[in-house]
């Protein structure tokens, strides 16, 4: 009987600390998802459409913002979906600071650049799954780990008056599929 | 009978379990300084972490940067500094005035900005203001700088924390493409004071 007893504790308690272990790893990976996915939500609701740029044309900090977001930071954001092709941005960096990143669905960022490490004042980048064709598209290749994932730029403002130039160069942009 | 018994125990256990467990991980996860758990201590009070945007960064690590600060750039391209405390230990706190006292950093850009700690945003002001940066920052010959933060007008370059009285804030610091002797000394390179002058 008392065998009995002590084995069926056992196996609760391993069953318990199972389940709570399992249970604990998967809120962790799914945590930075669930956020991606939220930030994707909101860029979708401000560009019009995946796969399409969400330009920030406003100087200083925003109730609106990411949580800690960098308000000298004048961003474009797109979220973007490779499911159905790959996807081009395109355009002309800016002097003070620029810098393109591509964030993976679980948050890593798995590629940037800024503009001091390109050859020339202008970007040209096609993002792509693994296996996509890009040979005709041109461009530079970027191959995305994950078929969805946000695309950053950063250009930095020193003061108000650096914004009708930033604006103008958000508006020389492409984004789309390629 | 004796197995339905069991197998009911068997659900029991494992529903209780799976919402303790997702209940107190969701908490950990979300709490005002998860993000900063896993930084390190650098210059005293000062933290600092690699892993932001990394693909090394444990689970647990890219979950709280995730929820506390999303989409930060990986260090290959930018180092973060963030600090609650002036240089005495104490919280950093909405009705205090305090003079926050840099060196030149050897980086492309840099800058300070000022956060709530419950909200994780930006604190609502007149001037519309929460950060200062490498070109907007007056700076002395040799390159130091000084911030004044406090939540009533200062000489420039003030950095208002909020009226509301006993909220706390937090500073932080932004080094962009960091130069070679910066990004070689780090996490330890010099940065700025943070004193109480008031309270």
């Amino acid at each position: 009987m008392l065998n009995r007893v002590l084995f069926y504790s056992l196996a609760a308690i391993a069953l318990a600390a199972v389940t709570f272990f399992v249970t604990r790893n998967m809120v962790i990976q799914k945590a930075p998802v669930k956020v991606m996915s939220t930030i994707e939500a909101r860029i979708v609701a401000g560009a019009g459409s995946w796969n399409a740029c969400f330009h920030n044309q406003v100087y200083g900090p925003r109730t609106n913002a990411a949580r800690r977001a960098n308000p000298d930071s004048i961003i474009s954001s797109m979220a973007y979906d490779l499911s159905d092709g790959p996807v081009r941005v395109a355009g002309e960096t800016w002097p003070r600071y620029w810098s393109l990143s591509f964030y993976q669905q679980n948050s890593d960022n798995f590629f940037v650049i800024n503009d001091l490490e390109l050859a020339a004042p202008s970007f040209d980048f096609v993002l792509a799954l693994e296996g996509q064709d890009t040979d005709a598209l041109g461009g530079t290749k970027i191959i995305s780990p994950t078929a969805k994932g946000i695309m950053l730029i950063r250009r930095f403002a020193a003061d108000a008056s650096d914004m009708p130039g930033i604006i103008a160069n958000q508006n020389a942009m492409t984004c789309g599929p390629a | 009978m004796k197995y339905l018994i069991t197998l009911v125990g068997a659900v029991l256990i494992v529903a209780a379990s799976f919402f303790v467990a997702r209940a107190t991980t969701v908490k950990s996860l979300t709490s005002q300084n998860s993000i900063f758990e896993t930084f390190e201590h650098v210059n005293g009070t000062w933290l600092y972490s690699d892993k932001i945007g990394a693909a090394a960064a444990s689970g647990v690590e890219r979950a709280r940067v995730a929820l506390g600060g999303p989409l930060g750039l990986s260090a290959k391209e930018a180092v973060y500094f963030v600090t609650q405390k002036d240089d005495d230990g104490a919280r950093l706190r909405s009705q205090c005035t305090y003079r926050v006292t840099g060196p030149k950093i050897d980086t492309r850009w840099w800058s300070l900005a000022l956060y709530d700690t419950i909200t994780q945003h930006y604190v609502p002001n007149a001037e519309n203001r929460s950060s200062w940066n490498s070109v907007s920052v007056p700076r002395a010959d040799d390159g130091m700088w000084v911030i004044h933060v406090a939540p009533t007008p200062q000489e420039t370059p003030w950095l208002p924390s909020q009226e509301a009285p006993d909220k706390t804030f937090e500073l932080m610091i932004r080094v962009y493409n960091p130069s070679d002797s910066t990004r070689a000394r780090l996490p330890n390179i010099d940065l700025p004071t943070v004193e109480r002058v008031s309270c």
